[in-house]
């Protein structure tokens, strides 16, 4: 009898929301998910505390990875996960358990996995002994912050959850079909094309696909479930210059549906223009310390935008904490600036997730509703080259309450992370590609210097090791630049002025910030498009695995009038004693 | 004269057919070794390539649905390159570390030629830049700190070994599997506090390749597979409970028929439920019986882990034996083996059968203690004070560096008796010291072990399934006891023996990571167990009653 009435609870609840599917069509997840929820309602501990807000979500994956290297299999593995996440808030939207440095840590559910069969009363097992978990980790974490809070002074009073309205989004789910043997294939057959390259002794193409049914249900009547799929070519390579230098790049290829990844024609001369480019920079001379003007084309004016302004485009909260323990919270360069001009008043940008393409080019940042069930609409941030918006989540920040559906990962101390989407940069006044090059030229000879630079791609995401971060983090605070790490430019060329081009190495920008932009004088009328995977740091590591957010940057190849280079000057490791051994095969 | 050669290989077949494989990292090895012996400085004398070819298919269930069902194939690459000399090379231990240099690298899984060359060579490079840079760290230690008290050299002189032989192709049917596992797994929910349960199969082929610069050339390998029973409940103080149960065989069609999983998932949920109203144990030192199971996994932590010969050169180790070689450290009726040829024994596969350890030295019996004396210790090629030798136990995980690890560990008694008599003389115990119970130990899960010199010297041995038994000879099962002490007292306590053997198959954790092992044993009866309260959460159990379960698949 129970079951039942709370069957029919559940059906009602749902019914008064959703009338875009029917309780069928929504499938037994959606059912035992809903029910349980709503029963978790009745929680109470203490006689006090009851749960004003509970949040489920269920990331339902099936995916496929290839790695090869020089036309060998070195992996070649599916998965198949379900990974549940239950949030739980006692309080109320003003006060709550959030935003407190211990609330992760109390009813973490860490690791926990999902059944792959979907049964009814199992889900709801689960989900039972998840929610209890979260409940009573939530009633701890707020009573320790309430002691917390008699012993340290808050500055400002802020909400710790803004209200949003509930949101029905229950898309069909498609049929999945994981091709292993195409992208193993493929793989291997990229892999191979490195024998004609001898001089890169490392190198390594991986091939990735995810299908994702995403769900997402809360105590406020939102009902969500749509696909989110990932499809990733990544190429790296690398190795030792005649000095030491490791000289590494790598490139991804990503969609969201597998027909928009690019032929295999296309892809082998992807996997060749970057093979050539890194075998022409191990003998390439290493550059010089540089101060003047700069143009940045190609994939380096996206990367740029991505990491100044994309990355600063999210604002921080910090967590109560306990007296004297103030941890260290990352904040956006942006912070406090509203209104602040940071680009030349003929430039705006747009952050636009409803778009999922541009000219041909599936957008990779394209996404229906957030993770709290936010729909989200375009948003300019940069208005005549000042600040106009901040991308927010449902966690009310300093000067700011209320979401624009940008909680695209999970946070910290129980939020969720805002980051972009789709970043279009435009330019109202433009030039030629030809003109701008010519203008770099003319300030060139202007200033009497020997030569311009030209920057064609970064290294971003980063290929270095988290101990190279670490130098290059540690040497430029030294320098009197920024400790917060931008990408190291990869592909730089001199430009002389008779036009002549010359690769160099081993540079790295010096004290670029958020600020560099002001020195931005001219821009192109061609679009530059980048395409990468995150995971919310401003300098991402290829190939980052975990809970990622895929992002493209739109952007004008844009003239400096003054950037700042200098040689990165290390001491490099020995080359190897024994010589790289002949390789047999090249078909 | 070639011709003729070749007919004989081919007539003599098994003894020596070399794989693809063992020949791209043998001409690799000596192309390297060739420069890094001659040209280097510091120059290698040794280097080893061992590669672990791993294929694994696993299905798991709970409550009549399939949780996980994946097959995974990797290659791992461990390479060891030695710069100095025998006597002092870069593995030498000061302060407690004996260096890490391998990182168990994937590799191609297809023999191709070009993928893996390069690969062993810049983790070749790796190495020996590593190595390098540890040999001068060491001989600079070497000339500050006070010379060791007995130095050993850093590396055995062992024979090279030559064999080839293949574990058989994973036969897997995950369908099959699939659904006997939904079936086998949903009897758990007939019971409302069992919080969680799962049922999980895996079946695994092993082939280790090791080659080296004395001329060894191995491969071998071997299958292995498990079905693991577990549930988890708290008890309404908030205590955690679980129960645990195992089958072992090498070969996945000799796993038990559903009839005896079934019984043994019954016994698993049925225990479990039974111990959530068991009353909670009280500190006791008392008489107590461990199972063979328990006694296996007893002998393994207080006794095994600490003749594992390397911890004897270690100045940071508590070095419990250094000084027994020759005296009695058992009683004397009790003997200990270990022996990795060994495949079977009570009629179960051992999971710690190999017939190379991972320094390519061939397996072999030891015998350890022999009527309560201790005879020797287990050596890799790490020599100890007194023992030049490896005597095959030389082993790792992939990624950690080779120590001595233990194998199939044989408990032998000449004071058997049979279980029923045991049972007696337990009872004749617990009035004789005139306590009000003594323990039997049924079923336990395994154990750590502390060995060093900071930490207090104890074991911890982690039980499931206990009982109190009275002098009248009735049980009564509780719950929250944990067997505590310290080696060198509980040994002595040992009274006598069970007849029957059992065996406990499982994994060893230590310095050089995860190890298949083994114990076997009779059931052991000790005078004087010290049992501790369980560490115990203070959680409620679920504060909403389960919600309603339906068993079996619904789309």
């Amino acid at each position: 009898m129970r079951g039942l009435v709370l069957l029919i609870a559940g059906a009602l609840a749902l019914g008064a929301q959703n009338n875009a599917a029917t309780e069928k069509e929504q499938g037994p997840i959606l059912r035992a998910l809903a029910e349980e929820l709503d029963r978790s309602r009745t929680l109470q501990l203490a006689g006090v505390e009851t749960p004003y807000f509970i949040e489920y979500s269920l990331d339902d994956l099936h995916g496929f990875a290839a790695v090869a290297s020089h036309g060998a299999i070195i992996s070649s593995n599916a998965t198949r996960l379900r990974l549940p996440r239950v949030q739980v808030r006692v309080g109320d939207y003003g006060f709550d358990n959030t935003n407190y440095i211990f609330s992760d840590f109390f009813g973490r559910i860490g690791g926990a996995r999902l059944p792959l069969e979907d049964d009814y009363g199992v889900l709801r097992h689960h989900y039972w002994l998840l929610t209890d978990r979260a409940f009573k980790g939530a009633v701890e974490a707020i009573a320790r912050k309430r002691s917390a809070l008699r012993n340290v002074t808050v500055t400002e009073e802020v909400n710790d959850y803004a209200k949003a309205k509930p949101e029905a989004l229950v898309q069909d789910l498609r049929p999945i079909s994981m091709r292993e043997g195409t992208w193993t294939s493929l793989a291997r057959e990229l892999s191979a094309l490195f024998c004609h390259y001898p001089a890169l002794t490392g190198s390594q193409v991986e091939v990735e696909s995810s299908f994702s049914n995403t769900y997402y249900l809360n105590t406020e009547g939102t009902r969500v479930r749509y696909p989110d799929d990932l499809f990733t070519v990544r190429i790296r390579a690398g190795a030792q210059a005649p000095d030491g230098m490791p000289v590494r790049d790598s490139m991804g290829v990503h969609a969201r549906t597998p027909g928009a990844i690019p032929p295999q024609p296309a892809l082998e001369r992807l996997v060749r223009e970057l093979a050539s480019n890194l075998t022409s920079l191990l003998t390439a001379p290493a550059g010089e310390d540089y101060s003047g003007p700069v143009l940045v084309e190609e994939a380096a004016s996206p990367q740029l935008f991505a990491q100044l302004i994309g990355a600063n485009l999210g604002l921080t909260r910090k967590p109560v904490a306990e007296p004297g323990r103030t941890p260290p919270v990352p904040s956006s360069e942006l912070e406090g600036r509203m209104g602040a001009r940071i680009l030349p008043d003929w430039m705006d940008i747009v952050d636009d997730p409803t778009q999922g393409e541009y000219r041909g080019h599936q957008l990779l940042g394209y996404f229906p509703i957030d993770l709290e069930g936010v729909v989200p609409r375009p948003l300019t941030v940069i208005e005549k080259g000042s600040v106009k918006n901040f991308l927010l989540t449902r966690q009310p920040v300093r000067g700011f309450e209320g979401s624009n559906g940008r909680a695209r990962l999970p946070g910290a101390f129980g939020a969720k992370a805002p980051v972009f989407s789709n970043l279009f940069v435009k330019a109202r006044e433009t030039k030629s590609a030809q003109e701008l090059k010519k203008n770099l030229l003319d300030m060139v000879t202007q200033r009497g210097k020997p030569y311009g630079l030209i920057i064609r791609k970064l290294d971003f995401p980063t290929m270095a090791t988290p101990d190279e971060l670490r130098r290059l983090s540690a040497a430029s605070g030294q320098r009197g630049g920024a400790t917060r790490l931008t990408a190291t430019p990869m592909l730089v060329f001199r430009v002389y002025p008779d036009g002549k081009e010359e690769l160099v190495r081993g540079m790295r920008f010096r004290g670029l910030n958020v600020r560099s932009l002001r020195d931005i004088i001219a821009a192109s009328d061609t679009d530059n498009i980048f395409d990468f995977i995150g995971n919310g740091s401003p300098l991402p590591p290829a190939g980052v695995a975990g809970y990622v957010s895929g992002h493209t940057v739109v952007a004008p190849s844009v003239l400096f009038e003054d950037l700042e280079l200098d040689r990165i000057e290390e001491d490099w490791p020995k080359l190897p004693v024994v010589p790289a051994p002949a390789l047999a095969s090249c078909k | 004269m070639l011709k003729l050669f070749s007919l004989f290989l081919l007539v003599t077949g098994g003894s020596f057919a070399q794989s693809p494989l063992l020949g791209l990292l043998s001409e690799e090895l000596h192309r390297n070794f060739q420069v890094l012996s001659r040209k280097a400085d510091p120059p290698a004398y040794y280097i080893a390539y061992a590669v672990t070819d791993q294929e694994t298919a696993n299905v798991s269930a709970t409550l009549g649905v399939i949780t996980g069902n994946d097959r995974r194939k990797m290659r791992v690459l461990d390479v060891t390159v030695r710069v100095g000399t025998p006597a002092l090379d870069n593995y030498h231990t000061i302060r407690g570390e004996m260096g890490h240099f391998t990182a168990g690298i994937p590799i191609a899984l297809d023999d191709s030629p070009d993928a893996i060359k390069l690969k062993l060579w810049s983790e070749t490079d790796r190495c020996y830049r590593l190595a390098a840079q540890r040999l001068i760290n060491i001989r600079t230690n070497k000339e500050v700190r006070v010379a060791d008290k007995e130095d050993s050299h850093d590396f055995s002189r062992e024979q090279p070994e030559k064999f080839a032989a293949e574990a058989p192709r994973l036969l897997f049917d995950d369908a099959a599997w699939a659904a006997r596992m939904r079936k086998l797994s949903a009897p758990f929910a007939k019971y409302p506090s069992i919080l969680n349960s799962g049922l999980a199969v895996t079946a695994q082929r092993e082939v280790k390749y090791l080659v080296n610069t004395e001329g060894t050339r191995v491969s071998h390998g071997q299958p292995f597979s498990r079905v693991t029973i577990q549930a988890q409940a708290k008890a309404s103080d908030g205590m955690d409970l679980a129960t645990f149960d195992a089958f072992t065989a090498a070969d996945p069609a000799n796993l038990p028929k559903d009839a005896e999983i079934a019984a043994a998932v019954d016994k698993v949920a049925s225990d479990l439920n039974q111990l959530l109203d068991a009353p909670l144990v009280d500190p006791f030192v008392g008489p107590a019986i461990l199972s063979g199971r328990a006694a296996g996994v007893f002998f393994h932590e207080i006794f095994g882990h600490r003749v594992e010969g390397h911890r004897l050169k270690d100045e940071s180790d508590g070095q419990t034996f250094a000084k027994s070689v020759g005296s009695p450290v058992l009683p004397e009726f009790i003997s200990v083996t270990f022996d990795p040829t060994l495949r079977q024994a009570a009629g179960e596969d051992l999971n710690g059968f190999y017939a190379f350890d991972d320094e390519g030295v061939k397996a072999r019996r030891v015998t350890l203690v022999d009527g309560g004396i201790l005879k020797t210790f287990l050596m890799s090629r790490t020599p100890v004070p007194g023992f030049e030798s490896s005597n095959g136990h030389g082993r790792r995980q992939p990624g950690a560096e080779v120590v001595a690890r233990q194998s199939n560990l044989l408990v032998e008694s000449t004071k058997q008796v049979p279980e029923a008599r045991l049972k007696e003389m337990l009872l004749e115990e617990i009035k004789r010291q005139n306590k009000p119970y003594g323990f039997y130990f049924q079923e336990i899960t395994g154990g750590f072990t502390n060995t060093g010199r900071r930490g207090i010297q104890a074991f911890k041995v982690i039980p499931l399934v206990v009982y109190r038994v009275y002098a009248d000879g009735k049980q009564e099962l509780v719950r929250g006891a944990d067997i505590v002490g310290t080696p060198l007292a509980s040994f002595n306590k040992i009274i006598a023996t069970g007849q029957k053997l059992e065996v406990f198959n499982g994994y060893c954790g230590a310095e050089s990571g995860n190890v298949p092992v083994s114990a076997v044993s009779p059931s052991i009866l000790v005078s004087e167990l010290e049992v501790q309260k369980k560490e115990s959460s203070r959680d409620r159990p679920p504060l909403l009653s389960p919600p309603v379960i339906s068993t079996g698949a619904s789309k």
